[in-house]
Order: C-alpha cells, then structure tokens, then sequence
C-alpha cells in the first residue's frame, strides 16, 4: 500500500510512467474534484448577492443537481432521451446502410472511388451547420428533416472511413488468397470484408459519438418531438436553468456509456482481435 | 455435474429480473415518466379579471356620480421595489457609455435618431447636465439577451411587456438583476398579426393547428385573442418554430398548417396570396403589445440620474420624429444599423405607435386606464401562469418605477403633450358594420339580468339568518365590465357590437318588438356602463343592438334560459380592407 504510494509520487514525472489502475482514477478524480471545488467557490454565499458569480447566470452545484427530479419527472428525460437515441439510430443507420457498401466498392475498385470523391469531399468539409436549411427545405417532417440532416452529415465520413480500412487490408492476404485460386468476389466477400470487419465495427461506434452530437444540434435548431437538444431549448428559454447545466452531465454520460457499450459488443464479436 | 446451470442460465435469468424490475418502474411512472404538457390548463375568461388583487370582490352599491377620468396611484413612487442587495455587479461603464440592448424593431426610432445610430458617439445630458453615451447593441433573440444582461454585458434590455414575467423566472434570483421599467416606447401597431388560410376570424381556429414562435409576443398575442374568443388554449394545436419568421415560413410551406403568428412584413406579404387572410394584426389590437425598456436594479440605484436623462432624450426624439425630415434620417439610420434598404426601414417605422409623455403618464399611472401597465402585466400572468410558464406572481409595482414619468409631469413640455393615440370613430349603423366585413371575434359574456330589467346594478333583498341583506343580483358584473372595457382597449382600433339577448320563456305570450327592446335595453344599458366606467373609451366606437330571443346561445338547447340570458361582444375590423 505505502509501496503503491510512493511508485505513484516518485513515476509522477518518468516520461511514459505507467500509473496503477488506483493512480489513474485518483488522477481523474483529482480533476473532477477540482472543477467541482471551483465551481462550489464561485457559486457560494450566504445571499444570492454575496455569491461571486450571480444565481441568475449560474447555480450552485446543489441547486443544479437538485434539480435532477424535476429533469426526471417533469421535463420526462428518460422519453426525451429515447427521442434522441431512435432519430440517432434512424439517420445514423440509414448512412451506415448506405455508404458501407459503396465503400467497400471504393477501396476494391479505384475507378469507383475516383467517382465518389467529390462527394466525400464535399461532405467531409462542409460546417454541418450550413447543411440545415437545406434538410428544412427537403424534408416534408420535422422527424424527417432530422433524419435527413443526420444521413448528410454522417454518410461521407463513413463512406471515407470504410474505403480507407478496405483499401488497407495487407496485400499479402490478398497474394494468398489468389495463390489459392481465389475468384474476384471470393476475394471481396471472403478475405477483404470479414479482414475489415473489426476496424469498420469500431469506426462505426466513433462516428457514432459524432451522431450523436450532432442530433442534439438538430435538436436545438428545431424542436418537434422531444429530444435531449429540445429539452437544453426549452430549459434555456424557460428555465429553470439549472437544467441545461444539467443536461451536460447527462448528454456526456448516456455518449460515454453508449460507446462502452458499443466497445464490448466489438470486443465480444472480434474476440481474436482483442486477444492481447 | 449433472444438472448444475449454466453460465447462459445465470444470464437470463438476470435480465428476467432486470425486465421485471423495469417493467414495474415504467408502470408506475417512475423509469419514463410522461413529463408535464405545456397546454393543460383550462382558462376561464372571466378569471382573467377576477384575479386583481385591487378588486373589492362582491357587491358594490351602483355609483350615480360620473367617476374621474384619472385616478392615479397613490403610493410613492419606487417605494415597492424590493431593495438591491449587495454590491453592484454589472460592467462599469467603460468611458461613461452606457450599453442598451435592442431588437430589429420600429419602436426603436426615437432612440436610434436620438443616439444618431448604434454606435456610442453622440453625448446624451444628465438633468444635471452630466454627459454620458449609449451604445445601443443589437440582439434579436431575448433569451440571449436575457443571459447577456443577467451577466451584466448589457444594463438594460428590451422586450414586451408581456415577456418580462418570462424573464422573471431567471431574473428573480438575485435582486440586482432584477429588472426596472421606467418608460414605454412604443404600442404595437400592425406589426404583429395572425395569418390564416381559409378561416375568417379566431373563433374558427378550433382544432387547427398553428404556427408560431414559443414564450414571445406572438404567444401572448394568440393566446390572449383566443381566451377573447371564448377559446380553450387546448382546442389549438401548436407548430412551434425558432422564431415568428419561421413560423411564417412553415405556414407557407407546409397545408397542415392553418395559421401562424408572424410580424411585419411576412404577415402582409402572406395575407396577399390567394386564400389567405389577416384575420387580425396589432393595427385593430392597437394596444396589446407593448415595448417597454428596463435597466438593472443595481444600475438604477447607481444612475437614476443617467436613467431620467434616456427617458428624456426618448421622449425627446418621438417629437422630433413627428417632422418628415427626420423620419428620413432615421430610416438611413436603421437601415445601416439593421442592414436593410432604406425604403423598407421607412416603411417599417409604420409598426410601432411611440407613445409620448402623455400616453405613458396613462399606461404607468393611470389606474382607470383599461390598457395600463398593471393590467397588461395581470393579464401575462394569468395567461402565462395558467400555461404553466410561470411559477409565482412578482406584482407589477415590484418592477415598475413611474418616478421618472411622475417627475416629468412638473416639466411644461412634456405636461403638455396630449395623448394622440385615439381613433376617431365616426357614429355608424350596425348593418353597416356587419355588412362591410365579418368579425374577427366573438367573446360570449354572461350577465344574468333581473327578469323584464335592463339595469346592471339591480339589487336584490335576500334573509340571510335573520337580517335581511341587499345584494347585487350578478355580482359578476363588475367583473364583466373590466372583462369588456379591457377587450374594447386592447382593441383600440376596431368596432365593437354589443349584442343583447333574451330568453324565449315567453314566446307566444308577448310580442317580438317588446323583447326585443328589452334585449336592447340591456345591451345600451352595458354601453352605458363601459363608457361611464372607462372615460378613456370613446362612445361611438361601440353599437349596441337587440337580438331579441332569434339568436339562442346554443342553437341545439335553445330553451336553457339562463344562457340564453346573455350579451355578446363582437369585434370588428374598422374598415374593409
């Protein structure tokens, strides 16, 4: 235990010192602690005056997670939640279903690949922002609209990302593949997309982290059925406020969890590749 | 070992319990509860008066002696503020410039013209004759403006009168945010309005559905004309959009939608495609909507002196603006400032009534004044509270200080000015008015008169034990005349037909002719009553006419006699467009 100690204080500045799994923790809740405290200093006082920074701009750490009942039950977070989940799943989804498969032609066929790249282009380098008023006008729904902007917005990084990860399964896979007589869609079906799947499965689940915060974007810009965005909207607009400092929390915690989630079904389905 | 489970059991059998456990969670509302809907609460018109808290409730002799046109309020002016508390937290003002937030909007005018645009440049005087400079910064969203002013970036905001309840909610918490209105700059007047496909008047958006901007005067607006109506908030279904350009443009491309409240000069170009109609915009609800500025409590404290000299400077520029020079120069001046063309920024001054020293003197002090400030910012709370975006009720004179209007009244040209807000309505016949267009609402009032009486006052002897007491026969009427008096302000420009009807329990028995005069007799003796209670109310803006028995309340129980005992206010547009 002392030992533990003092490995974790004499590593401290060894350049690529590894800490134990307590030291780590213990850094990470350092810094949780420190933003808390800061945030407690700021936000203390006997009156709402004596406060340095006034309630009316932000609450007390108790007054914003005092506020979690009234986020639970009476602005129905848990349903708002799943608003925002099921618009994920749907955009994100449907880009998924999309750009996969024309990727997987793009990293087997170059031609092909010179044919999208203008599209990949485009897409990897608008603001998605800017793809907004274009969704409103497309799309006849609100939901629509939502869905639409989150297929824009995700389908060429997707499509980007599974070329790339065809295109560089190692030749020599393929040179055996042929030596062993091979034929072309043997080659595709049974050596350059099961060889990919893992890396795809996990460009996926980062992509996804990325949908996800945009649909709370969308969310914001309109609100039509609910949604985590929608509710930061309202509590902005109506209060009380502590619910959009609140609503951080919650948004960086249902993303961290999804992503677990999402590495252990990898880590379950490619069981061989996370054999170290 | 035979029969040992499983590690796959094991796992299924946790996620039974886990599904159980949910299952019971969902049932009783605790894992996913269904949150709180926006628009439950059921509105009664006639609360929306009853909820004053300067109203004597129950009966009150009928009073013969012709009340004063003014009757101002007696307190000191300032002393129910609730006092700021500790230091002031606000910027300090950086080469005495004081930083003003405002909208794209026309009311803006005389502070633009008086500032000579946005930029801090021109010095404005203290009474005292000390110089300071206004930077006017323009933010159109309110909740940002909101924020910026709780932070202190701003010292004084702009908004509706009807919005700053909403603002309260935030603003209440600390005592030197808390906001401080001390002049009116403007009614709204034709820049808000209500445009609809097919439907002629308020009453026919039952069921549809309508587009607009959520917490903002296009809420206010809608809401208050539907409670006129005699419409459940909850009969409406509601498109909310970012904001009133929006809704315009979800109106117009999407035909589920019926309606939307929108602004100048979307509402104008939307009511001339074909099919469309402005049911009604704030040029017939001319006094509805009001803009109102407001400093910080702390800043107030500090600069009461700063604050008396933009009042001044404000009321100083509506006069100048009367000249057509300076309209022209301040249309160059917003279409800079707002980035549009000229032309359009001349065009836009048109929205926006500035009210001048004798009109605010009415709306803050006044408290006959059916249009005032208590009353409007009642009739938010009533609005708001029932759609459940409020939660307590901070009174009006905790937020508004008329010491600077009351101080003004000693200096000649201010005390001077007249009031010219008033439409001059011409004496016109009832036929003439319903023939020239339909009418934009209907608002059903009760008022149970005695049988064969047409007198409001009418009293009654009832035992009460054994003493016999004296006591109104509808002691609702009081109620029903502010109800009325109020709809009549807030519709300053427009006609109003009191209709009176009378049961049929006689039908048969006596003529038409004679039921007939007592219907109206009892809608004259209504008109009288308004008039006399509210001399701010001109007499020809209302007919009054008898309906007799024709016109039961519910065409399919035409015998309940006590509904059909009733009058009905109509409002109508002034002129056909």
């Amino acid at each position: 235990m002392l030992r533990g100690l003092r490995g974790f204080f004499t590593g401290f500045f060894k350049i690529r010192n590894e800490p134990t799994m307590v030291g780590r923790l213990l850094m990470g809740g350092l810094c949780l602690g420190l933003i808390g405290f800061l945030w407690w200093l700021v936000t203390r006082g006997v009156t709402p005056e004596a406060r340095i920074v006034s309630p009316a701009v932000l609450g007390s750490p108790q007054e914003v997670f005092g506020s979690f009942r009234s986020l639970w039950f009476e602005r129905a977070l848990t349903r708002n939640t799943l608003v925002s989940l099921v618009l994920v799943a749907k955009g994100f989804g449907l880009a998924a279903l999309v750009a996969i498969p024309i990727g997987v032609l793009c990293g087997t066929f170059n031609r092909v690949n010179a044919f999208f790249a203008p599209i990949t282009i485009f897409g990897r380098n608008i603001p998605v922002v800017a793809l907004v008023p274009l969704t409103f006008v497309l799309a006849n729904t609100d939901e629509g609209s939502k869905i639409l902007f989150l297929f824009m917005a995700c389908v060429s990084f997707v499509l980007f990302d599974a070329t790339q990860i065809i295109a560089k399964v190692p030749e020599k896979y393929l040179d055996t593949a042929y030596t062993l007589g091979a034929s072309r869609p043997q080659i595709v079906f049974k050596v350059l997309l099961p060889l990919a799947l893992p890396d795809l499965f996990n460009s996926l689940r980062l992509l996804f982290g990325l949908a996800f915060g945009y649909i709370i974007m969308a969310e914001m810009l309109s609100q039509g059925e609910g949604g985590l965005g929608t509710l930061i909207y309202i509590s902005q607009k109506k209060g009380p406020r502590e619910h959009v400092y609140l609503l951080l929390f919650v948004i960086t915690l249902v993303a961290y969890l999804l992503d677990r989630m999402m590495y252990f079904i990898g880590k379950m389905l490619f069981r061989y590749r996370y054999t170290d | 070992m035979a029969g040992k489970p499983k590690p796959a059991f094991f796992i299924f059998l946790g996620l039974i319990v886990v599904a159980l456990v949910g299952f019971a969670l969902w049932r009783m509302d605790i894992l996913a509860p269904k949150g709180k809907s926006d628009n439950v609460g059921q509105i009664d018109p006639n609360e929306l008066n009853k909820i004053k808290k300067d109203q004597p409730g129950g009966a009150e002799a009928p009073d013969d002696k012709a009340p004063t046109t003014v009757k101002e309020y007696k307190f000191v002016a300032a002393s129910k503020l609730p006092p700021v508390k500790g230091v002031s937290n606000y910027q300090p003002l950086k080469d005495n410039t004081v930083r003003f937030a405002l909208n794209v909007w026309a009311g803006w005018a005389p502070i633009i013209l008086a500032n000579e645009g946005l930029k801090p440049g021109k010095v404005w005087k203290t009474p005292a004759g000390k110089s300071f400079k206004v930077d006017l910064v323009l933010i159109d969203d309110p909740v940002v403006m909101r924020d910026k002013y709780a932070a202190g970036q701003v010292h004084i905001g702009w908004a509706t009168l009807d919005m700053v309840p909403l603002f309260l909610e935030e603003l209440r918490k600390d005592s030197r945010v808390m906001p401080r209105v001390y002049q009116q700059v403007d009614w709204s007047n034709g820049g808000d309005g209500i445009v609809a496909r097919g439907l002629s008047s308020i009453n026919e958006l039952r069921g549809k559905t309508v587009a607009l901007a959520q917490n903002s005067p296009s809420e206010y607006f809608l809401i208050n004309a539907l409670i006129n109506a005699g419409v459940q908030p909850s009969e409406v279904k509601y498109r909310f959009t970012a904001d009133a350009f929006q809704a315009a443009t979800a109106f117009n491309s999407r035909k589920e939608i019926a309606a939307c409240v929108s602004w100048a000069p979307d509402i104008y170009n939307l009511a001339k495609v074909k099919g469309n109609k402005l049911i009604v915009s704030t040029a017939t609800a001319n006094k509805l909507i009001a803009d109102v500025w407001f400093a910080r409590a702390d800043f107030a404290k500090d600069n009461m002196d700063i604050l008396e000299g933009l009042v001044r400077g404000i009321f100083d520029a509506m006069e100048e603006l009367k000249l057509q020079d300076n309209k022209q120069k301040v249309a160059k001046l917003m279409a800079t400032a707002y980035n549009m063309p000229a032309n359009e920024a001349m065009s836009m001054l048109g929205d926006a009534h500035s009210t001048n020293y004798a009109e605010n003197r009415e709306f803050f002090l006044n408290q006959n004044n059916p249009t005032n400030f208590e009353r409007t910012w009642d009739s938010a709370y009533y609005i708001y509270s029932r759609l459940r975006k409020v939660t307590e009720k901070t009174p009006f004179d905790q937020v508004m200080d008329f010491s600077i209007i009351k101080k003004l009244g000693s200096v000649a040209k201010y005390a001077g000015q007249k009031n010219d807000y008033e439409v001059t309505f011409a004496p016109k016949s009832v036929t003439a008015i319903k023939a020239e267009s339909g009418e934009i609402l209907t608002k059903t009032v009760v008022i149970h008169f005695f049988p064969n009486s047409w007198d409001l006052g009418k009293t009654i002897t009832k035992q009460v034990g054994n003493r016999s007491v004296e006591e109104l026969y509808d002691p609702n009427v009081k109620f029903v005349l502010e109800e009325i008096g109020k709809l009549a302000g807030q519709f300053g420009a427009s006609r109003i037909i009191i209709e009176g009807h009378t049961d049929s329990s006689m039908k048969g028995k006596v003529s038409f002719d004679a039921v007939q005069e007592l219907s109206r007799n009892r809608a004259n003796s209504v008109k009288e009553a308004l008039i006399k209670k509210y001399k701010s109310l001109q007499p020809n803006q209302f007919s009054a006419v008898g309906m007799g028995w024709n016109t039961p309340a519910d065409a399919g129980d035409p015998d309940n006699h006590a509904k059909n005992r009733r009058v009905e206010v109509k409002i109508y547009p002034l002129e056909t467009e």
